[in-house]
């Protein structure tokens, strides 16, 4: 207890010394470079761990060494989960579309173990529920054990409430957040000395895409966050989407930080880019793995009308911007793209929102990239988005 | 059927030939003298519109069918959110526990004042049939008026209706299988328990449970056979005898999930995180469990949830993907040679794209609907211990019949 609350302090204190200076001198800080740090691509075409293990391992290595990252240290992996476990793509599995690939998961943490870390913490906010996330994969047609027994040292916990504390994490956004200046969210967003983010490779319907970035919207426990959401103070359990950050149709549940500025545009594609970089300077991110050896086209998930592709690639990095400006370059969009450029045509670039506070360079001159060259594994997710574009609209009842 | 009451002229029963209705209830009023005497003569059995033949329970019912929020377009969710799904089998199967060898029709009329599709028909059928029962077949009023014209889609209603009851009439074999259980709910289903006892039924059955009713004064030890767990809710301890019968399951390797009107537990403590199940206690007691709620339950919605974890997904007998608002109920044959996986689809049209699996080991399996008695372009994927359907597009009910392999 003495350890957590020692960290929770330090944090508390760095949140609010850096905040004061970004909102002292925002240009002072857009003026300094963005910092970058290696991002390594990989070719990886099945999920066999024959095949994926050595993969990872050698991408960790190129990044310097998962030891030098997770030795002794207590690990948190936020996993994406989107969505409710009983919706497909057509009749294809989950993992094969739009949740991170158990194996990944799996292999990540038994890298990890194996390379000291104390204790691996897988977290998602499952959809909708407060049950704990075994439940939600067993729904998935998942084996939850296939993961907690990758090592030694593997819990699960569902983020999407209070979860195991008595109290919600206060986390301050540095730099005084776009929207929120801080988060209440489940302990283990606290309770960790190094955070992962494992993503998908794939297009977002209101953010351009999703990466690691994106995949930290997740974060927000839907309590209070939610649709559902008491007014007066978090509900007990989960209930709904985040439409109240989608929409900013009201304000987080009572006792929660509010919006910096209730007027500011209610559009979500204006929110949700800023949000996520609120969240992600809020929480920041280690290790960045985007896995897509079989994602999905045209969206976050089946809802979003759209196509299984398979591009047997991975990208890893340890700045989460670098590494989603990789993986957007891997999916051959630009990542210097912004409002009005494919995948951006409707919505602001996290990326570009996220370099603007000092978070990471999306600038691919200024990123080291190891391993398989780009150009080698490049899928091109921007042409088949041009195709959808292009094709009639479905119509029909069963359109 | 419930005679329509404007339907008087006897020539209205010719809309019944080649149907599988052979039950009237019909008004007992001199203008629907002709109309009894013609039915009597073409063999078909009467009773009084507002009683029920001997040998027949009669069942209260809920139209089936997902819930709309009163006004609007909108579907009304449950507490999680999830669409809010009525459905009549879980009190066709209590009224089967307590008369194990009578008819049970469930008695629910369309509501006034809506539109009533031949899905919605379809679904009314099926849900009573699926699980045992029959539903009395009633028309809204504008239905039945439109019939009597000659109306091309009332009558294409109708058929729909007919056909679906005719389904279950060609299958009358299904309804002597036994049902499939994860779990056991352990009442006396009355008095103070009436409500939150059948209320769990309701909402264990929403929730995708499969169980088995046991009303507290006929179980033996073959009532625990194949159930991984028990729950009991009821407001006053279980009777020595009870309390022997559950803890011997549980010594066994069963579960039990009590209220704390059950008593002390005597086993050791288990461990709980905090986040999973926050209203109980563990025990370990012989090769099973007991979790003991550390309240007295008020709430059955949470009761239910509570219970699906406890119990597990991983010993989800049927699950669903892409099948919208749904309900299923498996049964097996006498010879246990074949598993009947009644699969219902809730939402007008139903599913595109379903996938469902039903776990167990099987080697052949077939899917049939109303409308094709054996279904195409059905791709089967077999499991380590299920195995997979994947569905075409389909309407509101599907038959996995499925031969178990030896």
């Amino acid at each position: 207890m003495r350890d957590l609350h020692t960290r929770r302090e330090w944090l508390w204190k760095t949140a609010s010394a850096v905040s004061g200076a970004y909102l002292a001198n925002l240009k002072l800080a857009r003026a300094a470079p963005a910092p970058t740090a290696p991002v390594s691509v990989a070719r990886v075409k099945t999920y066999n761990p024959a095949e994926l293990l050595p993969a990872m391992q050698k991408m960790f290595d190129q990044l310097g060494g998962l030891g030098r990252l997770v030795q002794g240290k207590t690990v948190a992996i936020k996993i994406n989960l989107t969505g409710s476990p009983t919706y497909r793509l057509g009749h294809l599995p989950l993992e094969d579309t739009h949740f991170t690939h158990p194996h990944v998961i799996a292999a990540a943490a038994h890298l990890m173990s194996r390379a000291g870390a104390r204790r691996i913490r897988v977290l998602e906010s499952v959809w909708g529920t407060a049950d704990p996330v075994e439940e939600f994969m067993l729904q998935a047609n998942w084996e939850p054990n296939d993961i907690l027994n990758a090592a030694p040292n593997v819990e699960f916990e569902n983020t999407n409430f209070l979860g195991q504390a008595k109290k919600y994490s206060r986390m301050p956004v540095p730099f005084g957040g776009y929207i929120f200046p801080a988060f209440d969210l489940n302990h283990s967003y606290e309770d960790c000395d190094v955070f992962v983010s494992i993503a998908k490779l794939k297009e977002h319907s209101t953010a351009g895409v999703t990466l690691s970035m994106k995949n930290c919207f997740g974060l927000t426990p839907c309590t209070i966050y939610g649709t559902g959401s008491p007014v007066d103070g978090p509900s007990e359990v989960p209930k709904g989407g985040r439409n109240l950050i989608h929409e900013g149709n009201r304000q987080p549940s009572k006792g929660s930080p509010p919006e910096k500025d209730p007027t500011s545009p209610r559009e979500e594609t204006w929110r949700v880019p800023r949000a996520v970089v609120d969240l992600v300077a809020a929480r920041p991110v280690h290790l960045a793995i985007v896995e897509g050896i079989k994602t999905m086209a045209g969206g976050e998930g089946p809802w979003a009308g759209t196509q299984p592709v398979e591009p047997g690639v991975i990208v890893a990095g340890l700045n989460p911007v670098n590494t989603d400006a990789v993986a957007m370059a891997v999916m051959n969009f630009d990542p210097m793209a912004d409002r009005g450029t494919p995948p951006f045509e409707k919505c602001d670039s996290t990326l570009k929102l996220a370099e603007d506070v000092g978070i990471g360079a999306r600038d691919l001159r200024r990123i080291e990239v190891v391993g398989t060259p780009i150009a080698a594994v490049r899928f091109d997710f921007a042409a088949l988005r041009r195709q959808r574009q292009a094709a009639p609209p479905r119509i029909g009842l069963r359109g | 059927m419930r005679w329509p009451g404007a339907w008087k002229n006897p020539a209205a029963l010719d809309i019944l030939k080649g149907t599988a209705i052979d039950y009237l209830l019909i008004g007992k009023g001199q203008e629907y003298a002709a109309v009894r005497e013609r039915a009597r003569q073409i063999g078909l059995h009467l009773a009084e519109s507002d009683a029920a033949p001997p040998g027949v329970e009669i069942v209260k019912g809920e139209w089936p069918g997902v819930k709309m929020a009163r006004g609007s377009d909108e579907v009304t969710g449950g507490p999680t959110g999830v669409p809010w799904v009525d459905s009549n089998g879980w009190a066709i199967r209590l009224a089967l526990a307590f008369h194990p060898t009578a008819d049970v029709w469930v008695d629910v009329a369309p509501a006034e004042k809506t539109v009533i599709t031949a899905d919605a028909y379809q679904v009314a059928v099926a849900d009573s049939a699926a699980y045992g029962g029959r539903w009395i077949i009633s028309l809204d009023h504008p239905l039945a008026e439109s019939l009597m014209a000659g109306q091309a889609e009332a009558l294409a209603i109708w058929k729909t209706m007919a056909a679906t009851a005719g389904f279950f009439a060609a299958r009358k074999e299904w309804a002597g299988y036994a049902p499939l259980a994860v779990m056991g709910v352990v009442s006396d289903f009355r008095g103070d328990n009436e409500f939150f006892s059948h209320e769990l039924l309701n909402l264990l059955a929403r929730a995708g449970a499969h169980y088995r009713i046991l009303p507290k004064d006929g179980i033996s030890a073959a009532s625990f056979a194949s159930l991984r767990a028990v729950t009991y809710t009821d407001a006053e301890p279980p009777s020595p005898a009870l309390r022997k019968q559950v803890l011997e399951f549980v010594a066994g390797g069963g579960t039990l999930i009590a209220a704390p009107s059950w008593g002390a537990v005597e086993g050791r403590p288990l461990p709980v995180r905090a986040d999973e199940i926050p209203r109980f206690s563990l025990s370990s007691v012989g090769n099973g469990k007991v979790a003991l709620a550390k309240a007295a339950p008020d709430d059955p919605y949470m009761w239910a949830g509570a219970t699906v974890v406890l119990v597990s997904h991983r010993y989800d007998l049927v699950r669903f993907w892409n099948g919208g608002a749904t309900g299923s109920f498996c049964t097996v044959s006498p010879d246990g040679k074949q598993v009947i996986a009644h699969l219902l689809f809730y939402f007008s049209g139903g599913p595109d794209t379903a996938t469902v699996q039903v776990a167990g080991r099987y080697r052949s399996v077939k899917a049939s609907t109303v409308e094709r008695p054996v279904l195409a372009n059905v791709v089967v994927k077999q499991q380590p211990d299920a195995i997979e359907v994947h569905l075409p597009p389909v309407s509101q009910y599907v038959a996995l019949q499925l031969q178990v392999s030896t």
